[in-house]
């Protein structure tokens, strides 16, 4: 195979962000004219950044990008846009109050013979004749905030088709749509393949993959796991490929003893403002003493269901207790004086408040107690204890309790947040991605506290993507995918990497029966 | 003592913001005025020094015009902090003016009484007043800061109809309502001066504010939501209430900045128009960076160069709109962000360097030992 069959050729790409994280590194990908080509991995593997390195949008640290047998420096989207290179964004970029006409012609307007009035006529006509062409369907005068999502992405596609892209870059564009739409995507996807368009394809769903693809390049951590023909290769190899554990930090931890049931979920539903399926009947409980895991790849609704356990959203149906009350809906003031407690995923947003100080920080949730009051003013000498004490404990670095937390590192702000949380005796914690991107001392140092809270007595609810960490520290563990139960595994002994990455990519799904004995209360 | 080298680059950011304002004041006098020399005499010397003395008088103006701008200042204070961007001040101060007057003029009561209660009952009003945004902000997700803005002229013109047709003294050429009764006075604090026992309630007012907003549960939630909406809510703080209360009490410091002024400064009640109190005041938090225990200093430098502008103007032909022009550059080099965020971002880097050399030398110091 000669270089000149490829179309788009990267070489050692590396790209390091300015906070330091290396996203890509020495990574190889190269795409063949004419091709369906998937760009696959979890979130987090890279694919993302390797795509807006090919349309301009960030720079490689280090590596070439050939098109078209001619190198070339992407230094923005437009210029990738004069390469031939088109992407149509998983979040659309449309503007809702212009007609489809509009935002196909948006930047580049046909001008009336006067230069100072946009032709309309000719953008519906520019419109009309690249629907026709391609076979895409849109509706030139509807204003954008009236379609459904499936012509919206057809009104991306197109844009990108008239401003003259033959390489296209679709990131995850099925995630948006529903199974009817997603057909119809494939044949249309197929018929521009047909005339002799490039297609890379970003996704993690298997099946899609195997059914439009020609090949496949597999992405982890940020390197290339190799290019394979999709043809030959098995579903069970593509997620042993993505889904493999690189480091393995164990951590020491005794049999659970599990007794009570904490917190019951129940037929828990959820359909977001995409009129996606987020919760499908979702049920299980957490008993006193055990670590539960919930592992799956991003997106299957475990974000929402954590949101839903901390009244930061109302779910549409089914119930969810803790030690028999309800908490849904309920503020959270008294959610967490039933001894409640949450890790937040976005630690930045609900996890502190940058400006404020350490011990500002440390205190939010108690600040009203009285054990911080004396009469209407506050006990500073019990919270400058107290905070000394936690920050001792939690081993959080910095030079006092007056030092701005947003100044600390992503470790030290963790360690702040969780000393907050495990520190209010609580009955329940959920933990969500709790060590996600912060670095190996801290890490370890929240897995152990999390095991000591849990052999103490603690219900957790433990939520993560980093499959080493859900399967080190739950005692069992649960593995959504689309918003239901995929498997349940009383005891994650017997689990490995294949097993796993079978059910969070949907190849495997356990019986009702199985998944039940997530139910331990009646 | 945490990042000193930081906060004292805020500090000289400052007054850096303060020169470029009066250098712009100078250009303007070089250009507007007949006898610059003077003129500049007249803004910087003249409010304290005139012919080689102490101009007492003249300070003790600046002090009495200080009172109504640091409720004003610390009222924005309160409300920017819980990141509440209400501009009512203006029409707070106004109610909290009218509603003293009324009950100064119409219901006679003990000296000493008259004053508490004709306050308080400004305090309440200007307080109030201020439900309407706040609470139309939590429930309807209403911008505070257009419907404050709104809600001053529609408390300027209500009042003014209330004076033109029922409290309007017909005798006089001017539109004024009757004269207080003596009992509602505030009595002056030095004779003859125009400073009145009202100054020392605006510093204890400062006080209890700064004591509030760092030492009590309120306070601090007031500057938790301020920094991070979602983290308090988190946190189990009743987000919408706190919201309510910053904008009350903003409403209640400018309804008594009103009162004071109003009971302090004046027999009847004059005022035709929305009297530039709480414009003030927001560039005095602004100055202040919100931070209460610094609301006289801010409002006793705005003061003064109201009161350099004012002599300017009478004794250099310099039109008096001068304090409008320099508030309006330091309020903008106050609030623009990356205003020399060049240099801070050296002295960010150089802190952090520094801190990193600290670390190598501790590790290998303690590596040493092991």
């Amino acid at each position: 195979m000669s270089d000149n069959d490829y179309v788009v050729q990267m070489k050692g790409i590396t790209k390091v962000y300015p906070n330091g994280i290396a996203a890509n590194q020495g990574v190889d990908f190269n795409v063949m004219r004419g091709e369906i080509h998937a760009l696959m991995g979890e979130n987090g593997a890279g694919k993302s950044t390797l795509m807006k390195m090919l349309f301009g949008l960030e720079q490689p640290t280090e590596g070439e990008i050939i098109v078209n047998g001619e190198k070339v420096s992407l230094s923005s989207p437009t210029v990738a846009i004069s390469k031939g290179i088109g992407m149509v964004h998983q979040h659309f970029m449309l503007v809702p109050s212009l007609t489809v006409a509009e935002n196909m012609v948006l930047g580049m307007e046909p001008k009336q013979g006067n230069k100072l009035f946009i032709n309309y006529k000719k953008a519906v006509e520019i419109t009309e004749e690249f629907s026709k062409r391609y076979n895409l369907f849109v509706d030139p005068h509807a204003k954008v905030r009236d379609i459904p999502v499936g012509m919206k992405q057809k009104v991306e596609i197109l844009k990108a088709l008239v401003r003259g892209a033959k390489i296209l870059i679709l990131d995850e564009p099925t995630a948006v749509l529903t199974t009817q739409e997603t057909e119809e995507l494939f044949k249309e996807l197929i018929h521009l393949k047909e005339q002799g368009y490039t297609l890379i394809f970003i996704s993690h769903k298997l099946n899609e993959i195997k059914q439009i693809t020609d090949r496949l390049t597999i992405m982890r951590g940020g390197k290339s796991m190799g290019v394979h023909e999709t043809a030959d290769i098995s579903k069970e190899e593509i997620s042993r490929l993505m889904v493999g554990r690189d480091v393995v930090l164990t951590v020491e931890k005794e049999q659970a003893q599990p007794t009570d049931v904490v917190l019951s979920v129940h037929n828990m539903e959820y359909t977001n403002e995409w009129n996606k399926k987020m919760l499908d009947k979702l049920s299980f409980d957490v008993r006193k003493g055990e670590i539960l895991g919930i592992a799956g790849v991003e997106g299957n609704g475990q974000r929402e269901l954590v949101d839903m356990l901390f009244n930061l959203n109302i779910p549409d149906g089914g119930s969810a207790k803790v030690n028999g009350k309800n908490i849904l809906g309920r503020p959270q003031r008294e959610i967490r004086d039933m001894g409640v407690t949450l890790i937040p995923e976005d630690r930045m947003t609900f996890g502190i408040a940058g400006a404020g100080t350490i011990e500002e920080n440390l205190m939010s949730d108690r600040a009203a107690s009285k054990k911080y009051n004396k009469g209407i003013l506050f006990n500073l000498n019990a919270m400058h204890e107290d905070s000394d004490q936690l920050i001792k404990d939690y081993r959080v670095l910095c030079k006092s309790r007056k030092q701005q937390v947003g100044m600390l590192s992503g470790g030290n702000i963790q360690k702040v947040v969780v000393a907050r949380e495990f520190s209010s005796d609580p009955v329940l914690i959920i933990a969500d991605q709790p060590t996600r991107g912060i670095d190996v001392g801290a890490t370890e140092f929240i897995r152990k506290k999390l095991v000591e809270l849990s052999r103490e007595g603690a219900a957790v609810l433990l939520v993560s993507a980093d499959l080493n960490e859900v399967m080190e520290l739950s005692d069992s563990l649960i593995i959504m995918y689309n918003g239901k139960i995929a498997a349940y595994f009383e005891d994650t002994a017997v689990l490995n990497d294949t097993i796993m990455g079978e059910y969070m990519l949907g190849l495997k799904q356990q019986s009702i029966e199985e998944i039940g004995g997530v139910i331990h209360g009646e | 003592m945490e990042n000193k080298r930081q906060n004292m680059f805020e500090i000289f950011r400052g007054f850096v913001a303060i020169a470029i304002a009066i250098l712009v004041a100078f250009i303007l006098i070089l250009i507007c005025a007949d006898d610059p020399g003077k003129a500049l005499e007249c803004l910087l010397i003249k409010p304290i020094i005139s012919n080689g003395a102490l101009n007492t008088k003249s300070i003790f103006t600046i002090l009495a015009r200080m009172t109504p701008v640091i409720f004003t200042g610390l009222a924005v204070c309160v409300m920017f902090s819980a990141n509440q961007f209400n501009l009512g001040g203006e029409g707070a101060v106004m109610l909290g003016g009218f509603i003293a007057a009324l009950i100064g003029i119409y219901i006679p009561m003990v000296s000493g009484v008259h004053i508490i209660v004709a306050v308080l009952a400004g305090t309440i009003f200007g307080g109030l007043v201020m439900i309407v945004p706040a609470v139309i902000k939590v429930k309807l997700k209403a911008s505070e800061m257009v419907c404050s803005l709104m809600m001053n002229y529609v408390i300027m013109f209500i009042i003014l109809h209330f004076l033109n047709n029922k409290f309007a003294d017909r005798s006089k050429g001017a539109t004024q309502s009757y004269p207080f009764l003596k009992t509602a006075l505030i009595s002056t604090m030095i004779p003859g001066t125009e400073l009145s026992w009202g100054f020392v309630i605006a510093i204890i007012a400062t006080v209890i504010v700064a004591i509030f907003m760092y030492r009590t549960r309120w306070g601090y939630s007031i500057r938790m939501i301020g920094i991070n909406e979602s983290f308090s809510k988190y946190s189990g703080m009743k987000v919408g209430g706190i919201i309510v209360l910053s904008q009350v009490i903003g409403g209640m410091l400018s309804g008594m900045g009103g009162a004071i002024e109003m009971l302090g400064r004046n027999k009847t009640f004059v005022w035709l128009d929305l009297p530039g109190y709480g414009w003030t005041g927001i560039t005095v938090a602004i100055l202040a960076k919100n931070n209460p225990a610094m609301i006289p200093f801010a409002a006793l430098f705005i003061s003064y160069l109201n009161r350099g502008c004012d002599l300017m103007s009478i004794y250099a032909g310099v039109p008096a709109e001068m304090i409008d022009i320099i508030q309006a550059v330091i309020f903008l080099f106050f609030a623009a962000e990356h205003f020399l965020s060049g240099t801070r971002q050296k002295i960010v880097v150089k802190d952090a360097k520094e801190e990193l050399q600290k670390k190598e030398l501790a590790t290998s110091g303690e590596g040493g030992q092991a």
